[in-house]
């Protein structure tokens, strides 16, 4: 008669297997830990390395810093983050972005009055770049965007607008849905638009056109003109002063009647 | 030195009054420190309605753009109420521009008496506008009724006092 595998004995030896394939087990994971955190420790010596060598360059070159940023947007890390982590320490990214959005924020304020909080980003990136004068590091229209999109966290209003190639910086807490910013897009050639213009290029309704116009005059982001030849014109401010180049310095808003 | 305009000045819808009321706030402040400031560049101190509609400054003829006569009216009756401007009839037609309100140029004019030592010393309206020793003096040139009323808010101070002499009046500063 075959009994094997029944006893007491059995079970004991059974045991006694799978502890051993436990502790195994154990030994393995452990192996795999040690393996990670060293093969993490090394990526981060990597990174450490490759960050301080060009440091320079990351701080100095637009274009590098674009690059930097793209590569650690595939691995998952967000340099600018946190003021406090290892990219803004290593990198002093975290601080040039910080500083670039009080910028932003000042150029926005002080040519409020003037553009309604609409302005275009060629025009914000121009009034930046003098405000920090030659000696500062360069600044791209790519590093005005990822400071802005920095802004955004603060719920502080600031969104992007596309229009045709180029972008609107908004920085006051207006509701623009896609009708308006079609609208904006529409205006950009020419700094107006007129209802019967919206109509013919989009094929809306007047009503509907009317709707749109009124809002953004509503907003405080569009002037009536109606002293047009034809329709009335609604003009952007935002989008004349670049139009017109007409010069104006943040400095214009402090400057009262005598 | 020629005047410069604000970019406003080129930007159509400045000549038509906005509906909305915060813009419509910016417009009008444009506006009246645009009127202030081109007065001022023109030494301007008595104006007519209709002289000042039909002028450059409201009357952009490059962009053919010219701000109504009631929206010009709507300027200067804000004017008014900063305290820059005064009718001078009825029926306003006419009126005092003050791009400096009477008791700054009191200011100009009494820094000017303490910076040359002479207080204590008497002059006449006349002197102090057209004379040689004010000449170069920011209100060298001003006004007679502007200058009595600046006169009048240092009266008011007691750093001066107005007295008539004959047919002009004179003032003695303190």
């Amino acid at each position: 008669m075959n009994r094997r595998g029944v006893g007491a004995g059995a079970i004991a030896k059974k045991k006694l297997a799978e502890a051993k394939y436990k502790e195994r087990g154990n030994v393995l994971a452990e192996d795999q830990l040690v393996q990670m955190s060293k093969h993490l420790e090394m990526f981060k010596t990597n990174l450490e390395e490759f960050a301080s060598k060009h440091k320079q360059e990351i701080r100095k070159n637009p274009q590098f810093r674009v690059q930097f940023q793209d590569m650690c947007a595939t691995i998952g890390v967000d340099p600018l983050a946190s003021g406090k982590g290892f990219w803004s320490e290593m990198l002093g990214v975290g601080d040039f972005y910080y500083e670039l959005g009080v910028q932003i924020v000042e150029v926005c304020l002080a040519l409020k009055h003037h553009n309604g909080g609409l302005i275009t980003l060629a025009e914000l990136h121009q009034q930046v770049l003098k405000g920090r004068g030659k000696l500062a590091q360069d600044v791209s229209q790519d590093d005005i965007i990822r400071a802005i999109k920095k802004l955004k966290v603060l719920g502080s209003g600031f969104g992007i607008i596309p229009v045709g190639g180029s972008y609107l910086v908004q920085s006051v807490p207006a509701e623009l849905n896609m009708d308006h910013t079609v609208v904006l897009q529409l205006a950009e050639k020419k700094g107006y638009v007129t209802v019967g213009e919206i109509q013919s290029s989009l094929n809306w309704e007047k009503e509907r056109a009317k709707h749109v116009l009124e809002h953004l005059l509503k907003e405080g982001l569009a002037w009536l003109d109606l002293q047009a030849t034809g329709d009335p014109q609604y003009w952007l401010p935002a989008l004349f002063t670049e139009l017109y180049s007409k010069q104006i310095t943040p400095g214009e808003s402090s400057e009262g009647p005598p | 030195m020629g005047f410069e305009w604000p970019w406003q000045y080129n930007f159509p819808p400045f000549y038509t009054l906005q509906p909305n009321v915060d813009t419509r706030q910016k417009q009008l402040s444009a506006w009246t420190s645009l009127v202030l400031s081109f007065c001022r560049h023109n030494k301007f101190y008595t104006m007519n309605v209709m002289e000042i509609q039909e002028s450059p400054l409201f009357n952009n003829k490059k962009i053919q753009r010219k701000l109504p006569l009631e929206s010009v009216q709507v300027v200067l009756e804000e004017l008014r109420k900063k305290g820059n401007l005064e009718w001078l009839d009825k029926n306003k037609t006419r009126f005092l521009i003050m791009w400096r309100r009477p008791d700054e140029w009191g200011k100009v004019i009494y820094l000017w008496v303490s910076k040359n030592g002479m207080t204590n010393s008497v002059f006449t309206l006349y002197e102090l506008i057209n004379g040689d020793e004010t000449e170069g003096e920011e209100f060298h040139g001003l006004d007679e009724s502007m200058l009595l009323k600046s006169l009048e808010t240092l009266q008011l101070e007691h750093k001066a006092e107005i007295f008539t002499l004959n047919d002009s009046k004179g003032v003695k500063f303190f």
